[in-house]
């Protein structure tokens, strides 16, 4: 069994347990580099990120990057132009903007109001009665901030600006159009 | 350095005890193998919803068998298996006694076989690796402290004075295992079944991953290191390549291993140095990692021809490769910005499984490949079915692996996208889910060619155990009848130069917490300076005409595991001493606390122990990260106060489904009904079981009291009024969610589950004060 390493003085034994036979070579070179560099990298950025704190925590960068979002949120709001009853109703009858709009509603509004408004979960959305008002902007206010103590979920946030108002213009569309087997109504008929 | 002053010696035989050996490798061989269907079956469940046929056989309620068996059962048995076959012949002695031995089988398996039926009956502590309740948690230190014993005692009547590298991993094992058991199942006791943990939110979050991670590393690697040591030389017959290389990674992988837990808490609410701490040790630990796979591989350098032809050697070159492949990727998902898009995800799956079946399953095989022959006096069966093993289960392995990568990486790249206009790219979590459905099948595939090979090895050893006879091996010894003196005073070893160079460097780092930016770079500069210059100075002084000390540690088995516990412990202490101590410890923690919270009201306590029970937390998070993406997808970010009085804490560690937290609210009750009824109803695509049978099961308000009792014992600052009338004041929750359901056309009894389990969600991220006791309440929801 001895016979493979006598031939190398390298390959020394120096110590055998039970016939297992143990050598004691040197420690690969590139194990080392890999061994001590990890370690120094270690304390670098110990250093760089708790004791200099130079390096950002996560949150201090998230709130760097929400903080610089922000700017450009504003910006493209502005861009957006502001919501207004007229805009909206001016989305509502552009064909491409209701395609997307009825996109978003299939997969987000679709499971509580029923892939035709219908309503289920949720109230209809094809009468012409509304809880939260049936103004446009009323709409698009309820699909972005929620009604949180009716169940309503806030959708700005997940959907986004552009997404939730293409929503709104296609919910327009939806009044009265009397969906069959439509949930009772609820709320107030809009004026 | 002993000398020895026999004035008489003389020759002893040994009969080795085997039928231990015998016994735990075919426990393990049978319990591997229901581990592994139970994996298959809960990878069909991802997959195909409708697996989950019986509420007691979920998703979430196999998977932590799953987990268990195949760590605790697989593994361990396997352990026990070499530790006692190895150990007798590395020391010279028969296992002190066989009678301990027998108890810790028996008793091991009847654990295994409790914890297989409490999980799928929903008995949970709901930690992660650590689900077992109390009586079992207790159970299972017995029975260890049985096995440390018996192995403690093989060593004092041992007949070789130095002990091999081998055991000091076994010394290793088995002193840490315990100490992580027993700190992180401390738990107030409600009933037989039920407990809750000590630790709440984030403290519990590091205790229960600083045990989480290292179980992984000491009950899934240091054994396995310590067998391959043994195993790897005596089939490849080649020498140990270095017995240097095998004292530094020892060492550093004991010390380094411990600090690394943090890294599953990456980006979370943790307060940013334990993360910090958690990353950079974890980095730190590929090279002490690869130092046993190099001093594997090496030792198998000159006998590659053998490796073509023997299967026990192609297990061990593959499962070494795999060890390096994990424990490099590893390193790697311990970085903070690769956690970010990785942790969560089928990534981690992956990586945990490269682990599980690469290096543990195909250690097992050769090992057991190796052994078993040599247990009953025989040659394998069939050599052509391990060969055929090995390659299906290769292949098994990286179908598994590659697919857990692809889904992985693709869901978490779908999760961040956010487009030009600064909206989530996919709002609609369940298209990340279709997104890598295709994935859930491939590894679905990939396992049940694992599965099949492991079948075909239980054939192969059960057919070369009946071709042999039961046989144990023998030694002969040249015993020493007069007593060895101990020349080297204990002193002298406990206090030599490395020991003190590794404390006052280690007390120079320490004072890096109770200073500045300049004062931190001080105390590590010294602290190198320190450390080489002992190394220096040792080096020059040396004197190759005696023995070393580190040589001197190894005869003396008292000293290496004292050493070896100081060195697992100072990186728990360090870790979790100052966030049990210090609440919310660290800079920037005022805004990391967040909002005050409330404790949850007895109904929604009731409904959380159904999310545990259930088993919840195995898919869905409660833990929203700094990111932008989780943020506009999941509301705002988690705070340490969110989870202050979860007992245990359910951040969670995989996301099949979505995140939680800020949950409260978002939907009306009979969303959240419907969605328990047929999850696909409101959420299409959704792979979630059903849970319709909620709304049949009653809680058992019997307990509700002493449920509060408990949380008050653990730290939650209920009243003693509030306990008293947690019943009413349950009733009265269900009361009025059972009204709303009511009133919109869904009918289902107060009592039930169901109405507990809404309760609970519809408070997640609400932190809303109970009501006031005294008047009678008419508020709707919220």
């Amino acid at each position: 069994m001895s016979a493979h390493n006598t031939k190398d003085q390298k390959d020394k034994v120096v110590h055998v347990y039970d016939g297992i036979e143990e050598c004691d070579n040197a420690l690969p070179r590139w194990w080392l580099w890999i061994f001590f560099g990890t370690i120094t990298f270690g304390a670098a950025y110990w250093l760089s990120a708790e004791a200099f704190k130079t390096t950002a925590s996560p949150r201090a960068a998230y709130q760097a990057e929400m903080d610089l979002v922000a700017a450009e949120e504003a910006q493209k709001m502005k861009a957006l132009g502001s919501v207004t009853n007229e805009s909206l109703a001016a989305l509502a009858k552009d064909g491409k903007s209701l395609e997307d709009g009825k996109t978003v509603f299939a997969t987000t509004c679709a499971p509580c109001h029923a892939a035709t408004g219908g309503g289920g979960i949720g109230p209809n959305l094809t009468d012409e009665f509304w809880m939260h008002g049936g103004a446009p902007t009323k709409i698009y206010g309820t699909i972005k901030d929620g009604v949180v103590a009716k169940g309503m979920p806030a959708w700005g946030g997940s959907l986004g600006e552009e997404r939730v108002r293409l929503v709104s213009a296609y919910v327009l569309t939806l009044k009265n159009t009397k969906a069959p087997g439509g949930k009772a109504p609820q709320g107030e008929p809009e004026l | 350095m002993s000398q020895v002053i026999a004035a008489k010696q003389e020759v002893k035989k040994i009969t080795y005890d085997d039928s231990l050996a015998r016994w735990f490798v075919f426990a393990s061989v049978g319990w591997g193998i229901v581990a592994m269907l139970i994996g298959v079956i809960a990878a069909l469940q991802l997959a195909f919803f409708k697996a989950n046929v019986y509420p007691m056989f979920n998703f979430g309620r196999l998977r932590p068998l799953h987990t268990n068996a195949a760590i605790f059962a697989f593994v361990g048995n396997m352990m026990f298996a070499g530790v006692y076959y190895s150990t007798q012949r590395l020391v010279k002695a028969r296992i002190a006694s066989s009678k301990l031995g027998r108890i810790h089988f028996w008793g091991w398996q009847a654990i295994i076989v409790a914890a297989a039926v409490s999980l799928p009956l929903g008995f949970t502590q709901g930690k992660e690796y650590a689900e077992l309740e109390w009586p079992i948690d207790i159970a299972i230190a017995a029975v260890w402290v049985v096995f440390a014993v018996n192995f403690f005692w093989t060593l004092y009547k041992r007949h070789e004075k130095q002990l091999y590298v081998a055991v000091w991993f076994y010394i290793a094992t088995i002193v840490t295992v315990a100490v992580l058991h027993i700190v992180n199942s401390l738990a107030i006791p409600v009933t037989w079944f039920k407990s809750y943990s000590v630790y709440g939110g984030a403290q519990d979050a590091l205790v229960q991953w600083w045990y989480g991670h290292n179980a992984v590393a000491f009950f899934l690697t240091t054994p396995i290191l310590g067998i391959m040591y043994y195993f790897v030389p005596k089939a490849a017959e080649r020498p140990v390549y270095s017995y240097r290389l095998s004292i530094i990674h020892f060492w550093a992988l004991v010390f380094m291993y411990i600090w690394a837990g943090p890294h599953h808490l990456l980006n979370t609410a943790l307060p940013d140095w334990a993360q910090t701490l958690g990353m950079i040790f974890s980095v730190a630990l590929i090279a002490p990692s690869w130092g046993g796979m190099l001093n594997g591989l090496f030792t198998i350098r000159g006998a590659w021809d053998k490796v073509r032809t023997d299967p026990v050697l192609k297990f061990f070159v593959a499962g070494l490769t795999f060890y390096g492949m994990a424990t490099f990727e590893g390193p790697l998902l311990s970085i903070k910005s690769v956690s970010a898009l990785a942790h969560y995800t089928d990534w981690i799956v992956g990586h945990v499984h490269a682990g599980a079946l690469g290096w543990n399953g195909f250690l097992a095989a050769g090992m057991f490949y190796w052994m078993v022959p040599r247990l009953f006096g025989t040659t394998l069966y069939s050599k052509r079915a391990a060969e055929w093993h090995f390659w299906i289960g290769t292949i098994g392995i990286l179908l598994y692996v590659v697919s857990m990568w692809v889904s992985g990486i693709t869901q978490g790249l779908m999760l961040r996208a956010i487009d030009a206009k600064g909206a989530l790219m996919h709002p609609s979590f369940m298209a990340t889910l279709d997104a890598i459905k295709p994935m859930y099948w491939m590894r679905l595939i990939g396992g049940l060619m694992y599965f099949t090979g492991m079948c075909m090895m239980a054939w192969n050893l059960v057919k070369t155990a009946r071709q042999g006879k039961a046989v144990d091996g023998t030694t002969e010894v040249v015993v020493d009848v007069v007593e060895v003196e101990e020349k080297v005073p204990a002193r002298k070893i406990v206090f030599g130069w490395p020991v003190i160079t590794s404390a006052v460097c280690i007390l120079v780092l320490g004072g890096i917490a109770l200073t500045d930016g300049i004062g931190a770079g001080a105390f590590i500069i010294l602290a190198a300076c320190i450390a080489f210059g002992a190394v220096f100075i040792g080096w020059t002084l040396k004197d190759d005409s005696k023995p070393g000390w580190h040589s001197m540690v190894e005869g003396r088995t008292m000293i290496f595991t004292v050493l070896t516990v100081i060195a697992v412990l100072i990186g728990g202490v360090a870790e979790i001493i100052p966030a049990i101590v210090i609440p919310n410890s660290g800079a920037g923690t005022k805004a990391l606390a967040g909002k005050e919270t409330h404790p949850y009201r007895a109904l929604e306590l009731e409904g959380r122990d159904v999310y545990l029970k259930e088993g919840c937390y195995n898919c869905h998070s409660q833990m929203i990260r700094p990111f932008r993406h989780e943020t506009l997808r999941y509301g705002d970010l988690s705070t340490l106060n969110d989870s202050k009085f979860d007992h245990p804490f359910q951040w969670g560690s995989k996301r099949t489904g979505p995140d939680l937290s800020r949950l409260g609210g978002k939907y009306p009750n009979l969303w959240h009904y419907q969605h328990m009824l047929d999850p696909r109803s409101v959420s299409t695509g959704s792979n979630m079981p059903n849970y319709d049978h909620l709304a049949k099961a009653s809680i058992d308000w019997s307990n509700t009291e002493s449920k509060l009792r408990a949380m008050r014992a653990v730290g939650v600052p209920y009243t003693p009024q509030q306990v008293q009338s947690a019943v009413a004041d349950a009733k009265s929750q269900a009361a009025e969610v059972t009204a709303d359901l009511a009133q919109n056309g869904a009918k289902v009894s107060p009592d039930s589950e169901l109405v507990a389990l809404i309760a609970y969600l519809q408070r997640l991220g609400k932190n809303a004060p109970p009501p006031a006791p005294a008047k009678t309440q008419t508020v709707s929801m919220h």
